[in-house]
């Protein structure tokens, strides 16, 4: 996909990691590059920015990344999600041998900026393994957007839970 | 308030581990371990990479003994001042006297501040820090001479009297010339103060800090401690620890201490669970 010269809708997708809170932050912050990733990304959208999430802790986790008040409205989506919280042993859901295989296909669908593909994941899975925004990921599909290039800023899961962060540049 | 001890500055929510550093054959604690000049730089290398951002170093013990003169006082700190200046550039020294003439001499050869454990027994020690722009401590002893122990010394309210004392002290350091932001007041446990008056200004030490002074506590291993637990010296560092995480929660904001690491784990976790400081990397529950 080329996404050069288009100039659609513009998606993100970061994960909702309290971590990256204010009012939890640290000395030395534990997730430095994946806040970095994010600060990136979402500098990359251009207002109005509508904000996508499944609970309020995504809301907030968005807005803070924001650094204001989402827009109502807007062609620009902020859209809160990461992968299963089972990969290892020291996981927030320990260890489940499905989390791999969820990763991996919903790490494809969202590199090949998928929408019929999210919207068909298996969500009852999604949340046995604790995977964050997978209702906000379904709803894509429902807003017609083309995603012409995805880049991928971050993928990793430096504790046991999958993040990426992610651009989408839209078709008009 | 922001804290400036010479040439170095701190926030006004840090908080400072001052080591004590002995260069007297007969200090209570170490018993001369580091009388001899190695053996003290030794101990000032050892707290340095532990973290300590003051050292407090002594030529004299407070206990009662022999009679120690200004000239040797002065041959065992002076030349000591200076080499931990040149090798420490970045560590703040304090000099535990309460002689202004030993003051001048360590103040010249690089000391920051003037650790008076005496409360102001030579008038003109304020006059040397304020000469030298350095900090000064304003100690309270309940009118004892120095070098004396507290006998059958009564108060009507030892906090209200270990507040009177050091905040005039610290006017009187003020009124020489002495930056407002480089003035310590200090309520001297075990000075002037028998274990009760100990306990009780440890207990109350909210109202020291109220004072908007900074407060430095010195508490490492002494004998109100080893009274209330009834252990010698050399096991009183778990009391000494619970007394340092009172003062801490009341926003005592520097530690004399023997020990270093441990005290700073204390205190670090006693202003995080005061809201005063962010923990160190916090991920449970949050990834």
């Amino acid at each position: 996909m080329t996404g050069r010269g288009v100039s659609g809708p513009r998606v993100v997708i970061a994960p909702p990691v309290p971590a990256l809170l204010g009012r939890y932050a640290s000395l030395q912050d534990p997730v430095g590059p994946l806040r970095a990733a994010c600060a990136g990304a979402v500098g990359w959208l251009d207002e109005p920015v509508r904000v996508l999430a499944d609970d309020g802790q995504g809301h907030a986790v968005a807005e803070s990344l924001l650094g204001r008040p989402a827009d109502a409205a807007g062609g620009n989506l902020l859209v809160m999600a990461n992968g299963s919280a089972c990969r290892t042993e020291k996981a927030p859901g320990h260890l489940d041998p499905r989390a791999a295989g969820f990763d991996a296909r919903l790490g494809a669908l969202l590199a090949a900026g998928d929408l019929a593909g999210l919207a068909a994941l298996d969500r009852g899975l999604g949340r046995d393994l604790l995977a964050a925004g997978l209702e906000s990921l379904a709803g894509l599909q429902a807003l017609g957007l083309q995603v012409a290039s995805a880049t991928i800023d971050y993928d990793d899961d430096p504790f046991g839970v999958q993040y990426w962060v992610v651009r989408w540049q839209c078709e008009s | 308030m922001t804290l400036r001890l010479r040439s170095r500055a701190f926030a006004d929510d840090a908080t400072l581990m001052m080591a004590i550093v002995n260069r007297t054959p007969d200090s209570f604690y170490d018993q001369g371990a580091t009388w001899a000049e190695e053996a003290a730089y030794e101990r000032v290398v050892l707290v340095a990479a532990q973290g300590a951002e003051i050292v407090d170093i002594g030529g004299i013990k407070a206990a009662p003994g022999a009679e120690i003169s200004v000239a040797e006082e002065k041959a065992r700190v002076v030349d000591f001042v200076a080499r931990v200046r040149e090798t420490h550039p970045e560590l703040v020294i304090s000099v535990d006297t309460w002689r202004a003439e030993v003051g001048d001499a360590v103040c010249a050869a690089g000391a920051d501040v003037l650790n008076d454990a005496w409360g102001g027994a030579d008038p003109e020690l304020v006059d040397v820090a304020a000469a030298y722009g350095a900090g000064i401590v304003c100690t309270h002893t309940g009118g004892v001479r120095v070098r004396t122990r507290p006998h059958r010394i009564e108060y009507d309210d030892v906090v209200a009297a270990v507040i009177a004392d050091t905040t005039a002290y610290a006017e009187r350091a003020l009124a020489a010339g002495v930056p407002r932001e480089s003035i310590v007041i200090d309520p001297a446990h075990d000075f002037g103060k028998n274990t009760f008056h100990s306990l009780e200004v440890t207990r109350r030490l909210d109202e020291m800090v109220a004072t908007g002074w900074p407060v430095l506590v010195s508490l490492s291993n002494k004998d109100f401690v080893g009274e209330t637990l009834d252990l010698p010296v050399g096991q009183r560092l778990t009391g000494t620890l619970a007394a340092t995480a009172v003062s801490a929660w009341h926003g005592a904001r520097v530690y004399r201490v023997h020990e270093v690491v441990e005290t700073r784990q204390v205190v670090d976790t006693v202003w995080s669970i005061a809201g005063r400081r962010p923990p160190a990397r916090a991920i449970r529950g949050l990834a």
